[in-house]
């Protein structure tokens, strides 16, 4: 039986970090049988200018696709910090992303979130588990969010890898397009926390990065991943689209990154390099 | 021998439809939206209406007139934003309010020689999101800084600066040669001609309920994209008669004699316009039905500096100028839009039309033009009611008239916008 506990507002998140520590996940096989829901909500267009200007979004009174992950965030970190969740809420590092957008949300649209967690499995260096974010308005679903987080643990060296990302499309053209650069200055995770009340300390300074790691601060791939969208965004339907992404290595702040794509007439396929193109940071698939 | 290039006969452009989003006063819903981003939702919103995704266009052709020092290829960086296919040009113009009219007259030329087949033309403008520049002091100083090859020089530049260099120079609305505002030049204009309180007051309340009943009979259903929750042009008061207008005190003009108030005078004002502007043969291609015709357009300039005329009076000189071109008189119209940059611009410029001195000495006419059947004026509101983002009037009033020639099956109109500058665009529609 599902319990679904329902919010009035959206959790505070500085409330969740601050006692994130505590959220030290268990061996359970299996997630709590929750949903956690949200409804009615209004996006406040003055934040929404603010992402769409830092993420490189027209502001089109159409949500950029990856915006609703931006309102369900709290709820999944709501769940995830619910007594008995089996990963540990520091550390978790967002390794896989799926978005699907039924039909495109508007401005002025009142959103119902429902967020849950499912499948927890096994990866090479830990577990893994996914956290599905589902928009909703007058009961018709509209946007889908798969987050896949990976905590790190006992390896598990025969789990089975995921859907591994097609790169195979990108080779013979990149070198042709060279594609967008962003320079990423060290204030880049700050920036984007202020806006997505993300302050994972991993993005935030390199000083909280190091305890969990970190030889520096890291980019939110979130951020990355929405500015990729952002450049591909008139080029792909504002409906009936799945766009992927697996993140690889994370982006060191301050980094210089470009962004190669393909664009086919039902498909896009990116990826997101150091300027060197020695690092890869990131793998963007997005079909229609 | 080279042989003679015979001159392409010219053909006629049509105007297919348009779409704005809904204008908005200004430091409101649009505060933080700026002049790319209305104008991508804007023509994003013409290419869904008129099935345009991925199509390659002849070009789209827009401006703003307060812009940012980073938008110098604005309608560029929002074409390759939007839906069109990225292998559209696009160039940007900018000639005051008259920008969106002097777009549409650049792309219908085109259409006319054959140089393109199908066009975009627009303009946008954010009173809001306007740019703030540094001063000039510190602007020297800087280029200076910058120049200098070594620390001492670097700050020898800098201790040149000066505390009050240091606050930010805000685009302000006046003439840089006269260092009056519009409303103030206009208000020495309207007091020369003698336009009263009442008769400006009665233009504004006409203003608000032909737009209102425009949007009530779904006029603009084919016209307007939403934008930001915004659905209607927020400046319209609906309500708002001749009485509530009475009670505004002057804002422009001195003493016994201001008769310019907030009511009867444009709003700063937040919003984007485009017009789709194509050949006969690409509308039939495309199975869209021409609106009207773009007949003939004229520019005209005034010396308000050291010359004796007013500062929007130069559409008073271009019609004249455009009526004998085409062989045609003032009262040959079915319909008038005359932009209302104030309700006396409009009044002022019928006024000198019909007064036998003015035509004579300072058009070189015979006769006056005469006077227009009042009720073809600006059927469906103007400026006034719904507000006016410099750049974007043109646009908003163009694809206005082209679907009122439509619906009334068929007839003339004639557009007159006045600009900065001293200048005016005019233009003649028929379909």
């Amino acid at each position: 039986m599902t319990s679904v506990t329902t919010l009035s507002s959206a959790p505070d998140l500085r409330r969740l970090y601050a006692t994130a520590a505590f959220h030290r996940g268990n061996d359970r096989e299996t997630v709590p049988d929750e949903r956690v829901v949200l409804s009615g909500i209004r996006v406040d267009l003055g934040e929404l200018a603010d992402y769409s200007r830092l993420c490189g979004f027209s502001l089109t009174g159409i949500l950029p696709l990856t915006y609703p992950h931006l309102l369900g965030f709290p709820l999944q970190m709501a769940v995830m910090a619910g007594d008995g969740f089996p990963l540990p809420l520091l550390g978790a590092v967002h390794v896989e992303n799926v978005i699907t957008v039924h039909r495109p949300l508007q401005a002025d649209d009142r959103l119902d979130l429902a967020v849950h967690a499912q499948n927890l499995r096994p990866h090479r260096r830990g577990r893994q588990v996914d956290l599905v974010t589902e928009v909703s308005v007058s009961g018709v679903p509209a946007w889908r969010g798969v987050s896949t987080y990976l905590a790190r643990g006992a390896e598990h060296p025969d789990a089975t890898a995921g859907h591994p990302p097609p790169l195979d499309g990108l080779e013979p053209v990149t070198g042709t397009a060279p594609g967008p650069v962003w320079h990423l200055g060290e204030n880049t995770g700050r920036a984007y926390a202020a806006l997505s009340g993300d302050w994972n300390p991993i993005h935030v300074h390199a000083l909280t990065a190091r305890p969990l790691g970190f030889s520096s601060a890291i980019a939110h791939g979130m951020f990355t991943y929405a500015r990729a969208v952002a450049t591909l965004a008139p080029r792909v339907p504002d409906r009936g689209v799945t766009s992927r992404v697996w993140f690889r290595k994370p982006v060191r702040l301050p980094s210089t990154v470009r962004l190669r794509s393909v664009v086919g007439p039902a498909r896009t396929l990116s990826r997101l390099e150091s300027a060197d193109a020695e690092v890869e940071h990131a793998v963007l698939e997005q079909h229609w | 021998m080279a042989t003679q290039p015979s001159p392409r006969k010219a053909r006629r452009a049509a105007v297919l439809g348009g779409n704005r989003i809904p204008f908005a006063r200004g430091n409101g819903a649009y505060a933080k939206a700026s002049n790319q981003d209305m104008l991508t939702a804007t023509l994003d919103g013409l290419v869904a209406r008129y099935g345009l995704a991925g199509e390659r266009l002849g070009e789209v052709v827009a401006g703003a007139v307060l812009k940012h020092s980073r938008d110098f290829n604005l309608t560029r960086e929002t074409v390759l934003g939007s839906r069109l296919d990225p292998h559209t040009p696009a160039y940007d113009v900018q000639q005051a309010c008259g920008t969106g009219l002097e777009a549409a007259i650049l792309v219908a030329n085109k259409v006319a020689l054959g140089q393109i087949e199908v066009g975009v033309a627009g303009g946008v403008d954010s009173a809001s999101d306007a740019p703030i520049a540094v001063s000039e002091g510190l602007r020297h100083t800087l280029l200076a800084a910058n120049r200098a090859k070594t620390l001492a020089q670097r700050a020898k530049a800098m201790a040149g600066l000066r505390p009050g260099d240091l606050l930010p120079s805000i685009p302000q609305n006046v003439e840089p040669r006269t260092g009056l505002s519009m409303g103030e030049h206009m208000a020495i204009t309207a007091e020369r001609w003698g336009i009263t309180r009442e008769a400006q007051d009665e233009l504004a309340a006409a203003s608000h309920q032909h737009l209102a009943a425009a949007y009530e009979r779904g006029f603009f259903d084919d016209l307007v994209t939403p934008y930001l929750g915004v659905t209607r042009d927020n400046n319209l008061r609906p309500d708002g008669g001749v009485e509530k207008l009475a009670k505004l005190k002057p804002v422009f003009g001195k003493g016994q004699n201001a008769t310019m108030t907030a009511g009867n005078s444009t709003p700063l004002t937040d919003g984007a316009s485009t017009v789709l502007i194509a050949s006969e043969e690409w509308a039939s291609e495309h199975h869209l039905t021409p609106l009207a015709w773009f007949v003939d357009a004229e520019t005209a300039a005034v010396d308000y500096v050291n010359g004796d005329e007013g500062l929007l009076m130069a559409p008073a000189y271009a019609v004249p100028r455009l009526l004998a071109r085409n062989g045609l008189a003032l009262q040959d119209f079915d319909f008038y839009e005359i932009h209302e940059a104030f309700a006396a611009t409009v009044l002022t410029t019928l006024k000198a039309w019909e007064d036998p001195d003015f035509c004579r000495d300072r058009l070189g006419l015979a006769e006056p033009l005469g006077s227009i059947d009042r009720a073809r004026l600006n059927v469906n509101g103007s400026s006034l009611a719904a507000g006016h983002p410099f750049a974007a009037t043109g646009g908003r009033i163009l694809a206005s008239l082209a679907k009122a020639l439509h619906e009334a099956g068929g007839g003339r109109g004639l557009i007159s916008i006045c600009a900065a500058g001293g200048q005016g665009v005019v233009a003649i529609l028929e379909a």
